[in-house]
């Protein structure tokens, strides 16, 4: 008869995780209770202060790192917990955390409307019907999007933080089910961003099922799912069960090769970045790209840390491909949310130039890129739909030429952001792929240098799309005057602002972040 | 050790589990896919009953194959599955691309799992640590110590799945009513009004051999209503073809022409 042994539980350490969660209960009972005509405010209200409460309980939760809610098994000497506050993980969660309010606050844009501008009054009606015409009429808002947000953040912090391949798994689905059905809400092109929902769905599950197989292939060979058990399985591990190890860490890592769009696995990308609405791009480029890369750096360094001469091969060339692929494909691309899209591609690729580092400096660059990258992207997709021609967002790129000279300081900021991702000094993507860059050749020896090199060719391609948008914005005339920058609320001009200055700052000051990613880049596990 | 009672099992089993689980991907009908599925449900069900884990196979059994396959298919036959998918290759050879990729992937797994050798006393050791439990501790007991000690986390974040579950199936199906429901008199008068089918939809085809909902009734210029069949059987592709019912038709037109060259 074996005791029960009860999970200890530092309710400190994971208070982030409850607030998030508890925020997005709450909003479900609000949506339940309170009236459509203040509904609108009190989501994004609520859902904004809980992310600022969880982003305090993050700073509080530094002081209770740790494994948590698990216990350790005396008999055998395993550490059998089920999340590992640790460094990375709290950082990841307090970067998604602030990443969030600039989304959930570009989310909630009405331009005068009821309900937020970019998302459907209905989502259950036919895209042009009469119904649709009548909800839109009748004031109907789909404030659903926030709790649904809110589950999505508590996901995205979890997948960093989860210290086994279930929590990975569950994790992995509680951010995406919430994006699934955001991306398929647009208020216009519904068609569009419905396709774009059932792609990113079916591709999506299609990932998890990858991932599931491999967490049962490594069950299979370690006898656990945690991540210290594997490791250490992987050390002590019998030659003869390696034909398990092996396809269970490929498969492991295409299902989260899937999230962050590296290519192979990149091709709903382009297809869920176009069709969503502009908001949820933007939140999806930037926090799911975070909260992936902080998982694969766990399942790198922590679980699967021995094994990695068996799959750091394959690593390499999904790097490669990625921002070879990801550079090349947005050269030709005509609209504009389609190549940011790609352009996100190529950054997984420098990202995952990083992850291969292998060192301490490896895992502070990637937590550097990632943040960088967020602030800029999420500040950028906000712009993108703000841009309207007809009432609709003018995304095709003839549509955004002479933009310049009709609103220089609209085009000197997306000019400006475009810069930070193309990597020119003095913005936030120089230093983050510099100190990506300088980790691959500090520890990646020839193969580091290589992909150093392919990845600045690939910056330099990247560049030139980059600045024909600049010289399109600035140095050809526009067709007509109804292109136009549409003046949003006070709430998307901060998360624009703070977008743009976060990547100024970092660009002109990196040594703060730099100093507390370093400091934060120890795994426990 | 495998004793060769499981082991007889398993072999009529496997085969079994893996016919189904190619059904649900090559049947054209839903419904086969969802009966193939819940084959293999069943047949893995019955493993996991081989392997001690009784609360588990049970579980299986009842509510994945009774419960949620059997929803599955009355959504199904409630809502009427549309099989007109084209099935044009939008991208020249796809197809063709995607049966070399997914056979050499195949390939590869079996190559590599095929190597693999279990360390026989491991697996004993595992198996014998069930049965003990399973004495002990009881197996449903065991399962919840797991589920309510190291895996509770796991265990309350799947709440957050079921609320997004419920929450997205209402915003993608729910249509909040602006106006009133209309009553069965306000829809008669309408019906008058637009002067719309007034006299109702026309009733299924009756021939000489057969009638029933299924097969549609004839113009006067012989062609088939398509008003008179519903629109989900069509969609189903599941309407009687005419030809044999109006072979008794045929054949009096023939004796009537036979009549008249007379």
């Amino acid at each position: 008869m074996t005791t029960f042994q009860v999970a200890n539980i530092d309710y400190i350490a994971i208070l982030p995780l409850l607030i998030v969660f508890g925020t997005a209960v709450i909003g479900v009972l609000v949506e339940a209770f309170v009236g459509r005509e203040r509904r609108h405010t009190i989501q994004a209200t609520l859902a904004v202060a809980g992310l600022l409460a969880a982003f305090v309980a993050v700073i509080v939760a530094t002081g209770h790192m740790g494994l948590t809610l698990g216990h350790v098994d005396t008999a055998t000497d395993r550490h059998l917990f089920a999340l590992s506050i640790d460094g990375p993980a709290l950082f990841m969660q307090g970067a998604l955390l602030l990443l969030s309010v600039l989304g959930v606050l570009t989310m909630a844009e009405r331009l005068g409307g009821t309900g937020s501008d970019t998302f459907t009054p209905s989502g259950a009606s036919t895209p042009g019907s009469q119904i649709e015409a009548v909800s839109a009429r009748a004031g109907l808002i789909t404030s659903e999007v926030f709790p649904l947000a809110m589950i999505s953040v508590g996901g995205m912090m979890l997948f960093p933080t989860v210290n086994d391949l279930i929590g990975m798994f569950v994790a992995l689905e509680v951010l995406s089910l919430p994006l699934y059905v955001l991306t398929g809400l647009a208020r216009r092109r519904r068609l569009l961003s419905q396709e774009a929902s059932l792609k990113y769905f079916l591709l999506g599950a299609f990932s998890s099922a990858f991932f599931l197989f491999g967490t049962a292939l490594l069950y299979g060979y370690a006898g656990s799912v945690y991540f210290r058990d594997l490791s250490q399985a992987v050390s002590a591990g019998p030659i003869s069960m390696n034909g398990l190890l092996v396809p269970g860490a490929f498969l492991v890592f295409v299902g989260l090769f899937f999230k962050i769009g590296a290519v192979p696995f990149h091709a709903w990308t382009p297809d869920a970045y176009q069709g969503a609405p502009t908001p949820v791009t933007g939140f999806m480029a930037a926090c799911t790209k975070a909260a992936a890369f902080g998982a694969i750096l766990r399942l790198a360094y922590t679980g699967l840390d021995t094994a990695r001469w068996e799959w750091t091969n394959g690593l390499i060339v999904v790097a490669i491909l990625t921002m070879v692929v990801g550079s090349v494909l947005a050269v030709t691309q005509t609209d504009m949310k389609r190549l940011l899209a790609y352009s996100a591609i190529s950054h997984a690729g420098f990202i995952l130039v990083g992850v291969i580092a292998f060192d301490q400096k490896g895992i502070s660059s990637v937590l550097f890129y990632t943040v960088a990258y967020g602030f800029s992207t999420i500040a950028a997709f906000a712009i993108v739909g703000l841009v309207r021609q007809g009432g609709s967002e003018a995304t095709h790129l003839s549509q955004w030429a002479g933009l310049g000279r009709n609103h220089p300081l609209v085009a000197g900021t997306f000019a400006f952001l475009l810069l930070a991702f193309a990597g020119i000094p003095l913005t936030s993507g120089f230093v983050a792929k510099y100190v990506v860059f300088s980790a691959a050749i500090g520890t990646g020896g020839a193969t580091g240098t290589g992909l150093v090199i392919i990845g600045i060719v690939c910056s330099a391609i990247t560049v030139f799309v980059y600045l024909r948008i600049i010289v399109l914005m600035y140095f050809s005339d526009a067709p007509d005057d109804t292109v136009a920058f549409v003046t949003p609320s006070a709430v998307t001009t901060f998360s624009i602002a703070i977008g743009t200055m976060v990547t100024l700052a970092l660009g002109v000051l990196p040594a703060a972040l730099l100093d507390l990613a370093d400091r934060s880049s120890v795994f426990i596990r | 050790m495998t004793s060769t009672g499981e082991a007889v099992a398993f072999w009529i089993l496997a085969p079994i589990a893996v016919i189904g689980g190619l059904g649900l991907i090559f049947a054209r009908k839903a419904v086969y896919a969802a009966v193939g599925m819940a084959m293999t449900m069943v047949v893995v069900g019955i493993f996991y009953l081989i392997l001690k884990a009784d609360f588990l196979g049970i579980v299986q059994v009842f509510v994945y194959t009774g419960a949620v396959m059997m929803l599955f298919l009355f959504v199904i036959m409630l809502i009427g599955v549309d099989s007109s998918d084209s099935l044009v290759e939008t991208i020249m050879g796809q197809r063709l691309a995607a049966l070399v990729l997914a056979i050499g992937l195949t390939g590869l797994l079996f190559f590599s799992l095929g190597q693999v050798v279990f360390d026989v006393t491991t697996v004993q050791a595992g198996m014998d640590k069930v049965v003990a439990i399973n004495a002990s501790t009881g197996n449903v007991t065991g399962v919840a110590e797991l589920i309510f000690g190291q895996y509770v986390w796991i265990f309350e974040v799947t709440s957050a799945l079921l609320i997004t579950a419920a929450l997205a199936a209402m915003v993608l199906a729910h249509r909040e009513r602006i106006r009133p429901k209309r009553t069965q008199a306000e829809w008669s008068a309408k019906r008058i009004r637009d002067n719309d089918h007034v006299a109702g939809l026309p009733a299924p085809g009756v021939y000489a051999r057969h009638t029933a909902v299924d097969t549609p009734a004839l113009l006067p210029d012989g062609t088939p209503s398509a008003k008179s069949v519903s629109r989900v059987l069509v969609a189903r592709d599941q309407v009687a073809s005419l030809d044999a019912f109006k072979d008794v038709e045929r054949h009096l037109h023939r004796e009537i022409e036979k009549g008249s060259e007379k």
